[in-house]
């Protein structure tokens, strides 16, 4: 048998679909809860997407000020791009978890983005993603759609995953003798046993090559009862350090096209949008004032932004405030919750695990604050 | 005799190509001179793409837009045509088939292997229109021309090139007491440098974190870069040569890791190469590279064996990139047949070209393009080849290039494009094609890898099993 598949490209990013049931026992007693991470590489500006009521902004940003904002609460506001996003808020189901982010103060952003995916302290010191041990640690399987394999999803077990090509692939009995050539146990041979093993549902087709399209799939996939838990989705070109705009401009766009993924997804989802929570990730924020060429420059803290019927309606912050004593080095927003307490609370939510538990097998027992009854409605 | 060598620096031995008989001088005697591109067809100049580049966003932004403000349609339509007319559709794919016909074609593999590894040291992202119309020439121009010279002439080259500098943003710098910065603040406006650049130098290009710069000493690189610049004008926009200019640089002296910069002579455009100069000089830069150099042709996790030697090359010959690279050609044929590498997806589909002597690129009369129409699908065939195979060398997301770890490109997808890579390339190859001859040129383990094959007897099927196993993913 030839196996077909038609040609799927990605063109903003890459999704990733995890945590097939097909492939694991536990997660058939499991209600269905899916998790979806959204990475906004380069730095995403919390100060942009959801800005404080506050006039130290207009004076620190005065040619990118974010002015025809949508309103959160009496102290937040939300950048116009995010239509979705405050529908979902007036709804009841989006959150903000603010002035937060990993523990890593040095503002490089492949330090940033390993950590932010590792989850660890030490750049490069990990060869696993926090949602890969979380994954092993709920024992549920997985499946990916993107053709790298994030550091994010990396475990022990090697996760799976998918990303539709137009192209012919060899026979099985030749599969099983290129299989053959691989060392038992090596990374190769593990890849090669998820390939031949796959299931005939995953062979979908599509001929699109939108990443809006690419985020209808993943709902497809997500809303079925047998079908994935978790998606990763990988945005880049947060970097604005020239031309970020405020209402309009290249942080704005950014933030646009994580705001049609969400819509997309609340589409597609139906009713499992209810038992969906749409989380992102970054490495940084960026600092309060704006630079020369109507950019800025990378920051500290920053802004996670979360929607699906999982969340509760919260702005969650211990606001530092924009003083320039109340900075971070006199310069950026400070961060005041580690964004790992919200990854862990996240995972014991939708896995239907006990978050201390989680928190021992995925971020080493740090002392991480339980957040899942603050943010999310389990 | 260690073939494995042909593939873990090269591109493996071809049909009919006779294999040398001391792979190690053969390889190394490959670094003395920059070979000439083998391409038959049409290079374009730097130059020449710069014109093409301007033409596309200036009628695009300034012309395009106004004149069909009110027509949607129209406007699509028109840039449509406006990507024709520039090759905006084109370059790549041209660029792409003289890459890779170097790679096949120059008579010095090896070189072209370097020459891969220094385009994606200094990696241009996705940006703009680089990929349609800059990065392919600066690979050619500006790293290939410098890597028979030292290190600090290829970065302070890389640095001042339009590439970098657009593509890390330092037009956008403006020193806050410069002449143009204390003006604009006069008016009540921002005027800050632009640190991306400056970190970049430090963390990607030169010295790493190991080096323990902090951010004071970023923003003082970023002071002493300040300047570098090119200009933007209304006919061309930002498409105009690097110069420096005084007005926008932050006067005084800077410290960079603990070192003074100053102004020597009429202007400071020196500090910046001073500090180049330094950061070269700099014992975590030559170790960086090292490791770099190490993780891309030996393994993941290079040792210290293998790095000291390249570091010493590099002490002793103050970073001259040919005896660099011959002192890492010496540890990767001493490493070859210990360490195997798992070959990058670009690597190992020139590899199985090359050794199975199939028909690639495509040939100068193919690439001949009209500027008229959609390039054909013969035309745009590099480019949607690579983009299938996961690696498309002028569009690397982010500054650090692509990832040299196995970890990065195995995933089961991956595996799957280069099954499918080999399943195809069965109708790709000659009808007499002597596999035998390749599996005794290429690997040292003819007899197992030859009993693998015998149970398969049509091209088809050796083809499909032979490309993905193991000995051809490894090197």
């Amino acid at each position: 048998m030839t196996i077909t598949r038609r040609e799927f490209i990605a063109g903003v990013g890459s999704i990733t679909l995890l945590a097939s049931p097909v492939f694991n026992v536990r997660a058939a007693g499991l209600q269905k809860r899916n998790l979806v991470i959204i990475m906004l590489r380069g730095g995403m500006d919390g100060l942009t997407a959801v800005p404080p009521r506050d006039k130290r902004l207009n004076s620190a940003r005065p040619d990118i000020l974010v002015k025809k904002t949508q309103k959160l609460t009496s102290d937040f506001d939300l950048h116009p791009s995010l239509e979705t996003f405050h529908e979902l808020w007036k709804a009841g189901q989006a959150g903000v978890v603010h002035a937060t982010n990993i523990p890593y103060t040095k503002r490089s952003h492949f330090e940033g983005q390993n950590l932010m995916e590792s989850g660890g302290h030490v750049p490069y010191g990990e060869s696993t993603g926090w949602l890969g041990r979380g994954l092993e640690a709920a024992e549920l399987g997985g499946l990916a759609i993107s053709l790298p394999m994030p550091l994010l999803l990396r475990g022990k077990v090697v996760q799976d995953n998918f990303y539709p090509t137009h192209m012919s692939m060899p026979h099985k009995p030749e599969l099983m003798t290129i299989a053959g050539s691989y060392p038992e146990g090596s990374a190769l041979r593990k890849a090669m046993e998820k390939v031949i093993s796959r299931p005939k549902s995953m062979m979908q087709q599509s001929n699109s090559n939108d990443a809006a399209d690419l985020a209808d799939t993943a709902a497809t996939e997500l809303a079925r009862a047998d079908g994935p838990r978790v998606a990763v989705f990988d945005l880049d070109g947060f970097d604005t350090h020239a031309a970020q705009g405020g209402d309009d401009g290249a942080h704005g766009e950014k933030l646009s096209d994580y705001d049609e993924i969400i819509n997309r997804l609340r589409d597609g989802l139906g009713d499992a949008f209810d038992n969906t929570l749409i989380l992102t990730l970054t490495e940084f924020g960026r600092k309060l004032d704006q630079n020369g060429g109507y950019g800025t420059e990378h920051g500290y803290g920053t802004a996670i932004m979360m929607a699906g019927g999982l969340v509760k309606q919260t702005i969650h912050a211990d606001w530092p405030g924009l003083k320039s004593k109340e900075l971070f080095e006199g310069q950026d927003l400070n961060a005041t919750i580690d964004a790992r307490a919200v990854y862990c609370s996240a995972m014991a939510a939708c896995f239907d695990v006990d978050f201390a538990y989680m928190r021992k097998h995925t971020f080493w027992d740090e002392p991480l604050p339980d957040l899942t009854d603050a943010l999310f409605k389990v | 005799m260690k073939r494995d060598f042909f593939r873990k620096v090269g591109f493996g031995i071809a049909p009919g190509e006779s294999v040398p008989t001391d792979p190690l001088a053969w390889a190394q005697a490959q670094m003395d001179a920059v070979p000439d591109l083998s391409w038959k067809g049409d290079i374009p100049t730097g130059e020449a793409l710069m014109d093409h580049y301007a033409h596309w966003v200036y009628t695009d932004r300034k012309v395009l837009r106004k004149k069909h403000k009110k027509d949607r349609k129209a406007y699509k339509a028109a840039k449509e045509q406006l990507r024709y007319e520039t090759g905006e559709r084109f370059f790549e794919n041209l660029e792409l088939a003289i890459r890779h016909d170097a790679a096949l074609n120059s008579g010095a593999p090896v070189f072209e292997r370097l020459w891969f590894f220094w385009a994606n040291h200094f990696a241009i992202t996705d940006k703009d229109f680089m990929p349609e119309f800059t990065t392919g020439a600066y690979h050619r121009d500006v790293l290939r021309q410098h890597m028979t010279g030292s290190f600090v002439d290829l970065t302070k080259a890389a640095t001042t090139s339009w590439a970098m500098i657009h593509n890390l943003d330092n037009s956008e710098s403006i020193g806050p007491n410069s002449e143009n910065g204390r003006r604009r603040r006069e008016r009540g406006k921002v005027a800050t440098v632009n640190e991306n650049h400056a970190r970049e130098l430090m963390e990607l290009h030169t010295v790493s974190p190991a080096a323990g710069y902090t951010q004071d000493d970023v923003i003082a690189l970023s002071y002493v870069m300040a300047g570098w610049e090119h200009k933007h004008t209304k006919k061309r926009q930002e498409c105009n040569p690097v110069h420096f200019n005084q007005r926008n640089h932050q006067p005084g002296t800077h410290t960079v890791l603990g070192k003074q910069y100053k102004q020597r002579g009429l202007n400071s455009s020196n500090k910046l190469l001073d500090a180049i100069e330094d950061l070269c000089a700099h014992p975590d830069c030559r170790r960086f590279i090292a490791l770099k150099l190490c993780r891309h042709f030996i393994c993941d996790q290079p040792t210290d064996a293998m790095m000291q030697p390249i570091i010493l090359a590099w002490e002793d010959s103050d970073g001259d990139l040919p005896t660099v690279h011959k002192a890492l050609l010496q540890v990767a044929w001493d490493y070859t047949g210990i360490e195997q590498k798992f070959q990058n997806p670009e690597v190992w589909f020139l590899q199985m070209v090359n050794m199975a002597g199939m028909a690639w690129p495509p040939s100068p009369k193919t690439m001949t393009y009209t500027f008229k129409n959609k390039p054909r699908r013969d035309q745009r065939k590099p480019e949607s080849m690579l983009r299938e195979l996961g690696l498309l060398p002028y569009r690397p997301p982010q500054p650090n290039g692509f990832s040299d770890m196995s970890s990065d490109w195995l995933s089961p997808e991956l595996l799957i494009r280069r099954l499918a890579f080999s399943s195809e390339s069965g109708t790709r190859i000659s009808a007499n094609l002597d596999f035998d001859a390749l599996i005794d040129s290429n690997f040292d383990n003819a007899d197992e890898i030859k009993a693998y094959l015998s149970p398969f007897t049509t091209r088809f099927g050796r083809a499909e099993t032979l490309f993905p196993s193991y000995w051809m993913l490894m090197a």
